[in-house]
């Protein structure tokens, strides 16, 4: 009874048996669940405190996203007839409906949180250097897709927030000399947010932009391993390098100098010691399955406790007072609004400093600060290393100053953009009723 | 020693666990959430009272569930009849019955605006989307068209039944009197003694010498001058005081002061308020009188 039961077993679950040792081992060199992760971690890389596990936690986020978003498509239609009622149903009439959309809300706000803090740790540690250079270019297209993707999303309620976020923020980019207004236009498929809008953002956002993070994420993963595993590694391996000794039998250059560089088995393990090292399953598996849990509450707990926020239907007519911008694009809406000189009717618009030059700028920044650093290799995957404060303090100081415009957009301004203390009550806007 | 492999095993298999059970925790809690509605407690309620009724039938049919009225023509979906169920039941349940199971009030007016072309918000307003009491009847920021409760009319010393006038005027816009609607007759007999036309432009009839009338229930009160109003900064407020005393509102305006009383003032509030931009079907608009010239 047993041998049977354990026959429809294999026969209801597994798609083919292996017929000699040989297609068997074959199965598993060409199992790619089985080479997601390397063979062996190390004990470092492991280490909580040194990549706080954020590049994980975005990747969780992304997969709360992409599993929440699907079932989110089944309800939503993109017509700026049906778009703000299909939220509605969602709300109140769906089951799960509410849950869903919150936690897709919330996990998206804090994918952009968390996708910036990554790049923050990566920055700290420089953990940039080297080879890991190229991998930093694609974090940084990363971030700019996440930041692209949240922005598409923002607008598909349809609703005042909506409608007047993505008003604001393309208005930013259309301040971008020559190409400015044509990119407002591309993006809008018109002068104002209307149905090619809506029907544009819905397109990027369930397709363009997933595929295009899902693809540089798989990327972003491989080249990782393929640079020798996390930076934190580095010290350890430069040390030991130092000292000769022979390979063990098993490891071998499986191209023989067919291609320049080494195979990702030799990099990721080069100079390690065996003792340092545990089995990437399950030591590394239970420990992503235990971020992922934790993510997964968080979002989860976050959806059953606070709403996604909704106002009432998209209303070109009625521009809400104030009008702000995505939370992580407000900080440039505070620099256009606060740089915008007047001079009796001369009006120097802030548009060119907050919408072009300082984006600009601090994306060149990023794009080539891993070819501007001088510092020593031996920096490499430390935290706030010494040698580098300088660095540290100047990325330090512009994160502080965009997290400090973000705070004063979002919490102290208020009607006609004024500033309010956080405890000042502000002015009732007047109601029909 | 202990070896690496256990180390991490034993650390984090206490975390995996714990979180596990916070997951288990968490659905648990959303599963709650979905069942614990506020209208659950009145469905099972209304199924009792039919059955004490001696709707026998009913009580046995009757589902527990979201329920709504869908009228796509007005791009109506009233959910309100999910907790208001014996709105229909006039005549059969008492109806002195307690809220929200009461039957609607008013018969004969429900006889000539039957539920299923009308609804519930396009007579009563509200959010009809929702199945919450606070997001139905008073939504914020989350819905522009707030429920018109006799606690509001009340604030504006009216009864309900005068200020939902103004939202049947919506339909009843063409025609000089309407059985029903006294403030609105009023509002539009005035409209005519103070020969108000000779300034304003209503439906393309009018002077050009004062601003167009037609959609004046859209104004965005934020364009309106406050700093004279006593009151709430509403536009209700502004049309009414503006009636009462243009001249007290806005000094330098060239409208004379009409020394109206203060129903008079509301009426003219309530059809300036009902003057909006809707696109409701012909179907729903009523025929205009036979010796009405267009």
């Amino acid at each position: 009874m047993n041998r049977r039961l354990q026959a429809w077993w294999r026969k209801g679950l597994w798609a083919w048996n292996p017929a000699s040792e040989r297609e068997s081992a074959e199965a598993i060199v060409r199992n790619l669940w089985l080479h997601w992760f390397p063979a062996k971690v190390s004990q470092r890389s492991m280490s909580w405190s040194y990549s706080l596990w954020l590049g994980t936690a975005a990747a969780c986020l992304l997969t709360i996203l992409t599993v929440t978003g699907v079932m989110l498509m089944f309800f939503y239609t993109p017509s700026i007839e049906r778009a703000y009622g299909s939220i509605k149903d969602l709300q109140y009439a769906v089951s799960f409906g509410r849950l869903l959309r919150n936690q897709h809300r919330w996990a998206a706000e804090g994918m952009v949180a968390i996708v910036f803090l990554h790049m923050a740790r990566v920055f700290f540690t420089a953990a940039y250097r080297g080879p890991r250079a190229l991998n930093w270019l694609i974090g940084v297209i990363l971030l700019l897709a996440t930041l692209l993707l949240s922005f598409t999303g923002y607008l598909l309620p349809w609703d005042q927030l909506a409608f007047w976020a993505i008003t604001v923020g393309t208005s930013i980019a259309s301040q971008a000399p020559i190409v400015g207004p044509t990119i407002r236009y591309l993006l809008l498929g018109g002068h104002l947010v209307g149905q090619q809008t809506l029907l544009r953002f819905y397109v990027l956002h369930v397709f363009f932009l997933p595929a295009l993070i899902w693809i540089l994420f798989a990327y972003h993963m491989w080249r990782v391993r393929k640079d020798g595993g996390l930076a934190v590694l580095e010290s350890g391996r430069a040390a030991r390098l130092m000292q000769p000794k022979a390979m063990p039998a098993s490891k071998s250059y499986s191209l023989f100098g067919l291609t320049p560089g080494t195979s990702v088995a030799v990099m990721s393990s080069m100079g390690l010691e065996e003792s340092e090292q545990v089995p990437a399953s399950p030591t590394l598996t239970r420990r992503i399955a235990l971020v992922f849990l934790v993510v997964f509450n968080l979002t989860l707990a976050l959806a059953l406790l606070f709403d996604a926020p909704l106002q009432t239907i998209a209303n070109p007519a009625v521009t809400p007072n104030p009008a702000k911008a995505p939370w992580y694009f407000v900080w440039l809406q505070e620099l256009v609004a606060s740089t915008t000189v007047r001079l009796g009717d001369f009006t120097l618009s802030g548009g060119l400093l907050g919408g072009v030059l300082v984006p600009v700028i601090l994306l060149a920044l990023l794009v080539a600060w891993p070819f501007l650093d001088r510092s020593s290799r031996a920096c490499e995957g430390l935290w706030f290393a010494k040698e580098r404060a300088r660095q540290n303090l100047t990325f330090l100081a512009i994160s502080l100053a965009i997290a400090a415009l973000i705070f004063i957009g979002v919490f102290l301004r208020g009607p006609y953009w004024h500033l309010y203390w956080l405890t000042t009550p502000r002015p009732t806007m007047p109601r029909v009723l | 020693m202990e070896p690496l492999e256990q180390k991490f095993e034993r650390r984090d298999f206490g975390w995996l666990f714990a979180m596990s059970i916070l997951f288990f925790g968490l659905v648990a809690a959303g599963l709650w959430q979905e069942y614990k509605t506020a209208w659950r407690p009145y469905q099972e309620r209304f199924r009792l009272v039919l059955a004490q009724q001696g709707q026998l039938r009913q009580a046995r049919s009757f589902s527990v569930g979201i329920q709504q009225i869908w009228i796509p023509d007005l791009g109506v979906v009233d959910r309100c009849v999910t907790c208001h169920l014996g709105y229909d039941y006039m005549g059969v349940l008492p109806a002195d019955l307690a809220q929200p199971l009461t039957p609607h009030p008013l018969p004969a007016l429900i006889h000539h605006h039957g539920f299923n072309r009308f609804g519930c918000t396009p007579c009563h307003g509200g959010q009809g989307w929702a199945t919450e009491t606070t997001a139905a009847h008073d939504p914020g920021d989350s819905w522009n068209d707030p429920m018109l409760t006799p606690r509001l009319a009340a604030s504006y010393q009216m009864t309900v039944g005068e200020l939902l006038q103004m939202r049947c005027n919506f339909c009843h816009r063409q025609e000089q009197t309407t059985p029903g609607m006294d403030a609105i007759n009023l509002a539009k007999q005035l409209y005519q003694t103070k020969k108000c036309a000779v300034c304003h432009m209503v439906d393309g009839r009018g002077g050009h010498s004062a601003p167009e009338l037609t959609y004046e229930g859209d104004v965005n009160p934020e364009l309106l001058d406050f700093s004279h109003l006593k009151g709430p900064h509403t536009l209700f407020n502004w049309e009414y005081q503006h009636f009462i005393a243009a001249s007290a509102l806005l000094p330098t305006t060239a409208m004379p002061d009409y020394g109206m009383t203060p129903p008079q003032a509301r009426a003219m509030t309530l059809l300036m308020l009902s003057w909006k931009h809707l696109t409701y079907p012909p179907q729903y608009i009523p025929a205009p009188p036979p010796n009405h010239s267009p």
